[in-house]
């Protein structure tokens, strides 16, 4: 446990000592900022966090690979990796370490964006339980995003090759979004199965403020799975 | 302290290593040596426990290094031949985080970090970014790294590789003073480098062990004849002839250093004709300008090795 977090500590030091970090922080705060304002100027807005979280969901969507693809991707190109492997730290250990650092970065990055629903309840009649409740989603989804990208990172020694993998299982987890809105209502058996493998859909409960544990479990499924395989990968090495 | 047997590792098809077999003791320092890909970095892997053998085993310490991969890790510093850093850390930051890997905490960990970072000399760039260090010191980061949990076996990989010469100098006294305490394994294709830091060396090409000794006794057992070489000042072609003729001398060859008056006199293992030769030199009026005994190189040992098909025992 020791080890996971200094190795956690090490990820999140190097995250704001490098400029990616600082450059994907920038950029998620200026569009959901941008968002954020479109928003409140819209004739009868109300003081909700909805459309917010849903705009967000998908900024971090974007934002993701950025901050996972080096977490593995590099070590192995640069070398570091042989290093880190052989002092007595379990593969498991080096594996939820990176991923700790960076969900680290992603809460920080959360954290900033409580500027909203604080200027919200300043001006407005916000009601914080659902924002909460948004909150914790954002939190489940962007953890599950952070642990298919270092999942990417460590396929590959290119950080380029593992973003374009993140990308891509992104869009597709997108694209499953959209078939279930195009069955929707014809009580179609494909349309109930993208309904629930969904991460917007699901998401969407979320963004209401329904609080439901199979969503929950759902995404702390996809963070484990992706760990899993993640720390399955760093093994193969080892195989004969 | 190092225990290897019958290490076999393929890639694909293509054998890495095979069937090698090595003990070193406590505190002794051994080189590996050997060309470029003659499977080197891959022992060492097997051993520091970063990948699996095919076949065989290697112990550290009496623990198996694949059975009890995390036991042993605690016994090895390692330094690879890569020498990747984290270029973004601080050399303190660095080593502090290696030291806590290795379970080292607060006031202990305090001291060691001085401690190591005076051995290496690195007390004056505890607070540069390692990207920023020259080969040298980032060497030197990489040998304090492997130090600082004080290990039982210290494996370095071409230790010495992209140093300046003052810098190589440095790195193997170093090396050499860390002795006794640590048991050392390095490797290097420099054969001077294992001729002055170790007490063993084990020659490897092609994945086998081809030879294993201490320098000396590797330059003695491959020697068939005692060398001197002469320069005299006299151009005359009968040197060579005059030369040949004298009692135990077995050849007389021109001298690789291309001089026309320079020779290669070979005579009967155990003989000494230098008195009789710089005799003969005078007397003939040669005018002698030079007259040494040639000792074996291990490059020499080790081409004949390597390009011929004989073992040594």
């Amino acid at each position: 446990m020791r080890n996971v977090l200094t190795i956690a500590q090490r990820e999140l030091v190097s995250y704001f000592t490098s400029p990616m970090a600082f450059v994907v922080t920038v950029f998620f705060l200026f569009f959901s900022g941008l968002i954020f304002t479109f928003s409140i100027y819209q004739r009868g807005a109300t003081a909700e966090m909805r459309g917010l979280l849903g705009s967000m969901v998908f900024l971090t969507l974007m934002m993701a690979p950025f901050i996972t693809m080096s977490l593995l991707a590099q070590e192995r190109s640069s070398g570091t990796l042989e290093l880190l492997l052989t002092k007595p730290v379990r593969d498991i250990e080096v594996v939820v370490g990176k991923y700790l650092g960076a969900l680290g970065c992603y809460v920080t990055m959360l954290i900033l964006t409580l500027q909203y629903p604080l200027l919200l309840s300043k001006y407005g009649d916000l009601d914080w339980g659902p924002a909460w409740v948004g909150y914790l989603g954002l939190l489940l989804a962007g953890g599950a995003f952070l642990a298919i990208g270092l999942f990417a990172s460590s396929l590959t020694r290119s950080q380029m090759a593992s973003a374009g993998i993140c990308l891509g299982v992104f869009l597709f987890v997108w694209l499953i979004g959209w078939v279930s809105h195009l069955v929707s209502g014809e009580n179609s058996l494909l349309g109930d199965i993208t309904k629930n493998i969904s991460v917007f859909e699901i998401f969407g409960d979320f963004e209401k403020g329904l609080l439901d544990l199979k969503n929950i479990i759902y995404f702390l499924s996809l963070v484990f799975i992706s760990l899993f395989m993640t720390v399955r990968v760093l093994e193969m090495r080892r195989q004969v | 302290m190092i225990q290897v047997e019958g290490l076999t590792k393929y890639y694909g098809p293509v054998p890495a290593i095979m069937d090698v077999s090595l003990h070193v003791k406590k505190g002794e320092i051994v080189a590996f040596l050997g060309p470029n890909g003659a499977g080197k970095t891959t022992a060492m892997r097997i051993i520091t426990g970063f990948m699996p053998a095919t076949a065989g085993t290697a112990m550290i310490a009496g623990i198996d290094v694949y059975e009890n991969s995390i036991a042993a890790r605690r016994h090895i510093g390692y330094m690879p031949e890569t020498m990747a850093l984290y270029t973004d850390m601080r050399v303190h930051q660095y080593l502090r985080f290696c030291g806590k890997l290795h379970g080292m905490r607060g006031g202990t960990l305090a001291d060691r970090l001085d401690e190591i970072m005076g051995l290496c000399g690195l007390t004056e760039r505890a607070e540069a970014i390692i990207g920023t260090l020259s080969m040298g010191y980032r060497q030197r980061v990489g040998i304090a790294q492997a130090l600082i949990h004080k290990p039982d076996v210290l494996i370095l990989d071409e230790p010495t590789v992209g140093l300046d010469p003052n810098q190589i100098i440095e790195v193997r006294q170093l090396i050499k003073s860390l002795a006794g305490e640590h048991t050392v394994m390095l490797s290097t294709h420099i054969l001077p480098e294992a001729q002055m830091t170790c007490e063993r060396v084990v020659i490897i090409n092609q994945g086998k062990i081809i030879a294993e000794d201490t320098p000396e006794n590797l330059t003695s057992q491959i020697q068939e004849a005692e060398t001197i070489m002469i320069r005299v000042k006299s151009q005359d072609a009968n040197v060579r002839g005059i030369l040949g003729d004298m009692p135990g001398v077995t050849a007389v060859r021109a001298a690789p250093d291309g001089n026309a008056g320079s020779y290669y006199v070979d005579s009967e293992l155990g003989s000494d004709v230098r008195a009789a030769v710089a005799e003969c030199a005078v007397g003939k009026g040669w005018g002698l300008l030079e007259l040494r005994p040639v000792e074996m190189s291990l490059e020499d040992v080790f081409r004949q090795l390597t390009t011929e098909e004989r073992g040594v025992a």
